[in-house]
């Protein structure tokens, strides 16, 4: 049976959010708090021989100077327990703008006039900031590896073989970084924003070498986080140790020049794609090798380059290969569609200059390449909906109206048209969940469940499914989410939030619905749930239940509780699960300044099952602003002289404002996909930015007969 | 303000250790610490009618610089540092955090309030600034639990993600709106674009100031 659609609900923390009423992390302000600011490493790479502290201890305000005296041995790594947590305080430089301690004050500004009177003498090392020239460096990741592409490719009758370019992008969230601590009670609270409770806990506690039971970490609300708050936070351990060293709260917001310092960013990535087709279209091997930037200790994987387009078609022959280059810099991290952003613009600009060599209409050439199942595995696709969504959008764009030759679609002034089509692909992950519902008969329920609400409209998801599932009052209903005090957290990234906590959620309701009927008997009571409750004079009723990926151990839970990362996807044990979108861009050159401007997309995702139809439309336009931002204006320059970032602010890290963007005509597919997971949804977050890019380059292609291969695409590049 | 030690006892040995000895050490020495924390305990709270202190007494530091300011219709009078933004006056000091900081350098515009009817960026506003003239935030913007046509539009355009923008974006849009810049999407898109937001919400914040617009006009 096909569940029908849920329908249009108000984003539920937006009447709050509009008052100015959400507290985020830096809106904690308790009495007697002091206020801390970072001492950031002024080189890239070295050992502080001296901090110079005593100038800034003379400011006045200034209450003390924390310096890696201040904090425990690093816990020793285990063979195979969590990644050790981030550094704290640290005179070994490893990259330019590590903290090298911390000034706590009075007054914010006090802290800052402290900080800024610190004269750290360096003993300097030579260091390598980039990765050109180092190529040969390589530090393979495992292959992924489909059919015999090398013979296959030989065989061939069209070939492209080009490379393509990203470069180095930081999250830039609004929300600046920001943790409050404080020491009350024996406890020790912390209040960040942070995708992760879990890890910021486990960061504390494992840093600090202090007792888990003391520790609590809540993040209520993140103002924006795209990845940038998922691991462990330097700053955090910090701000706890100064709370526990003054006995008073602290609180740090991070500047954001040094946020690009000491934050994940989207590492720069370099791809080697190699396509071969039938002479009549049909691509039959790919090889594809990318290279990217790495720190000396960081494990973002360049292997998942290959998740997406290796599952984009079905090219039975693929070898994917990958590497790291190590540099002296922070640890590269995900950024929204990590991997994808890249991979899918450099595959799908490839498949289109593949349709280009072979004459052939670039949808036309994708909808002729569609897969039946995963090449990498051989297992079935838990559902597909590509097809669906490159069809919607060809019809919603009217892309039949396009010429197919470059230049010759123009407006009236010379503006030069182009036309582009691409798609995106992203796994679709789940990870177990543990969650306690309660109704009570004087109006209220209250809802605990695994989840970080960054924006992307985790609440109303499970709110949609209560509200309309369960017949209780809105009004007294409570979510409870990223609080370490409640049921167990478990990191919200890669899409898999809402399959983290609606299908819980979804059986939560289940087993409350079984146990008031149980309660009520045989009694026919009219009213909700509460009333019925009030009834049978019962104060209240609470399940607990847990879910697990289809095919998950039941060990899984327990790592749950232990604060482990045990999402599954996308590969399960009987099929591979992937959401698919689909994005439609008309790029408009103008004849002399070669500005590029993106007048209109039409962007049409697969996600499975939709729960909260607002909150997912407003995930596409978020990740269509996200890749055209990407295409035509972000990119972080890396210093070489001096390590660290030339642009280290929303002024020169260019991201898109209101005047960069018109029209976006989004559309979801919501079909259920009951093979995922008993709700039928899959991730959403990264796929409707994977493949953006690539429209954007093939629409460039389209209006100018140039290719571009290298991100973002700058008016001097179309001169 | 020393911790006391029982409760330093579940963070275990080495770290009880470490705590007390340097709280011990700081009392004795008798630093700014210590005296300030009496000095905080002892600030006195506003009586009805007078204009309020700022909620948290200004910590020992920097000039200090009388103000009377008026924030969302009632009279403040404070003792503040003269480096002070009136971002982080009215944060820290005020405890009006519906007014957010996302650069403190002027480019984003998610700390935008009104000063004297006019959208200014906080941070980059002394609160000295303030002296003798009128600001509003976003807690003075709805009538009470009425929302203002500009704070519903918001809701029903959804024209908010992570909702950290939001406030700057709905100061900066009523002004857009009150300055006659909304004649057509290009326009308020141009007038939208000293506020940045970061989860892509634009559609439907244009959206909601056309909205908005016509029913401002109205009232
Ligand atoms: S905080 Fe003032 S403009 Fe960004
Ligand atoms: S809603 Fe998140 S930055 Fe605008």
């Amino acid at each position: 049976m096909i569940p029908t659609p849920f329908p249009d609900r108000p984003r539920f923390d937006a009447r709050d959010m509009v008052l100015g009423r959400t507290r985020y992390a830096a809106d904690r302000r308790l009495a007697g708090m002091l206020h801390a600011m970072t001492v950031p490493a002024r080189i890239a790479k070295g050992t502080v021989t001296s901090l110079g502290a005593e100038a800034a201890l003379r400011v006045p305000g200034v209450v003390r100077v924390l310096t890696p005296d201040d904090f425990p041995e690093p816990p020793p790594s285990a063979e195979d327990g969590p990644p050790p947590p981030p550094p704290t305080l640290t005179s070994t430089v490893s990259f330019r703008g590590e903290p090298i301690a911390l000034v706590i004050a009075e007054s914010l500004e006090a802290a800052i006039e402290g900080a800024e009177a610190m004269r750290p003498v360096y003993a300097e090392e030579p260091f390598q900031a980039l990765m050109d020239g180092l190529e040969a460096d390589r530090e393979e990741a495992e292959p992924y590896v489909a059919g015999d592409a090398a013979a296959v490719m030989a065989r061939a009758a069209v070939t492209v073989s080009e490379t393509y370019e990203s470069p180095t992008q930081h999250h830039n969230p609004i929300e600046l970084m920001a943790t409050v601590a404080e020491f009350r009670d024996g406890r020790l609270s912390v209040h960040e924003c942070s995708q992760s409770v879990g890890l910021a806990k486990y960061a504390v506690f494992a840093a600090l070498r202090i007792d888990p039971a003391v520790v609590d970490v809540r993040s209520p609300h993140v103002g924006g986080s795209f990845g940038q708050k998922g691991l462990a936070q330097r700053q955090t351990a910090l701000i706890a140790q100064a709370a526990l060293l003054t006995g008073r709260p602290v609180k740090l917001v991070m500047p954001r020049g040094q946020i690009f310092h000491v934050a994940a960013y989207r590492p720069r990535s370099r791809h080697r794609v190699e396509l071969g087709a039938t002479g009549e279209g049909s691509m039959i091997a790919a090889r594809y090798d990318a290279i990217q930037e790495q720190s000396r200790q960081g494990f973002f994987p360049a292997a998942e380059y290959h998740e997406a387009p290796i599952r984009l078609y079905g090219i039975e022959n693929y070898l994917g290969t990958g590497a790291d280059i190590r540099l002296d810099r922070q640890a590269p991290g995900w950024m929204r569609a990590p991997h994808a952003q890249a991979s899918c613009f450099a595959f799908e600009s490839a498949v289109d200059e593949l349709a280009w060599k072979l004459g052939q209409d670039p949808l036309a050439f994708r909808l002729a390449n569609d897969a039946a199942r995963d090449p990498r595995t051989g297992r079935p696709l838990s559902s597909r909906f590509m097809r669906e969504c490159l069809e919607e959008g060809a019809r919603r764009f009217g892309w039949k109206e396009r010429v197919a030759q470059p230049g010759s679609m123009t407006a009236e002034d010379g503006t030069l048209i182009g036309w582009g089509v691409a798609c995106g692909a992203y796994p679709s992950s789940m990870p177990p969940a543990i969650a306690r519902l309660r109704v009570g008969a004087d109006g209220r329920t209250r809802f605990a469940v695994s989840g970080h609400e960054m924006g992307q409209g985790i609440r109303t998801a499970i709110a949609s499914v209560l509200i309309e599932e369960l017949s209780i009052d809105p009004v007294g209903l409570e979510i409870v989410i990223a609080d370490t005090t409640s049921v167990p957290q478990h990191m919200t990234a890669g899409s898999w939030g809402t399959a983290g906590c609606v299908p819980a959620t979804m059986k939560a309701v289940e087993r409350m619905r079984s146990a008031v009927a149980e309660l009520v008997g045989g009694q026919r009571i009219a009213g909700n749930l509460h009333r019925q409750l009030a009834m049978v004079r019962r104060p209240s009723v609470e399940v607990e239940v847990s879910e697990l990926a289809p095919g998950q151990k039941p060990e899984a839970l327990e790592e749950l509780k232990a604060g482990g990362i045990v999402a599954m996807g996308p590969e399960y044990p009987a099929f591979t699960s992937m959401s698919y979108g689909a994005h439609f861009v008309e790029v408009r050159v103008e004849p002399r300044t070669r500005r590029v401007r993106v007048p209109r997309v039409v962007s049409i995702a697969d996600c499975g099952r939709v729960i909260s139809p607002r909150t997912a439309a407003s995930q596409v336009y978020g990740g269509v602003i996200w890749g055209i931002g990407a295409s035509l204006r972000e990119r972080t320059e890396v210093d070489p002289r001096f390590g660290g970032y030339l642009n280290s602010d929303i002024a020169d890290y260019v991201v898109a404002v209101n005047a960069d963007i018109e029209e976006i005509d989004v559309g979801l597919i919501d079909r259920p996909d009951l093979i995922a997971n008993r709700a039928g949804l899959k991730g959403l977050g990264q796929v409707t930015m994977a493949g953006v890019s690539a429209a954007v380059a093939n629409a460039v292609f389209h209006a100018t007969g140039k290719r571009l291969r290298s991100l973002p695409m700058r008016i001097e590049d179309l001169l | 303000m020393l911790p006391d030690d029982d409760a330093h006892d579940a963070l275990g040995p080495e770290m009880r250790d470490r705590c007390l000895a340097i709280t011990r050490r700081d009392t004795l020495k008798g630093g700014t610490a210590g005296a300030l924390a009496l000095a905080l305990a002892g600030a006195p709270a506003p009586a009805a009618g007078e204009p309020s202190a700022a909620a948290h007494p200004m910590p020992v530091n920097g000039e200090r610089l009388p103000i009377r300011t008026s924030v969302n219709g009632r009279p403040v009078a404070a003792e503040i540092d003269t480096r002070t933004s009136l971002l982080d006056f009215l944060r820290e000091r005020l405890d009006l955090t519906g007014t957010k900081k996302g650069c403190d350098h002027g480019q984003c515009g998610a700390c935008t309030v009104h000063l004297d009817g006019q959208r200014v960026v906080s941070c980059l506003t002394l609160a000295a600034k303030a002296e003798g003239r009128a600001v509003v935030t976003i807690e003075g913007v709805s009538d009470g639990d009425t929302l203002h046509p500009m704070q519903q539009a918001f809701i029903d355009h959804d024209a908010l993600q992570c909702g950290y923008c939001t406030p700057g974006q709905i100061m900066a849009a009523i002004a857009c709106v009150r300055e006659g810049h909304t004649g057509s999407r290009d326009e308020i898109r141009e007038y939208m674009s000293g506020n940045i937001c970061r989860c892509g919400a634009y559609v439907g914040i244009v959206a909601a100031i056309e909205d908005a617009a016509a029913r401002m006009e109205r009232i």
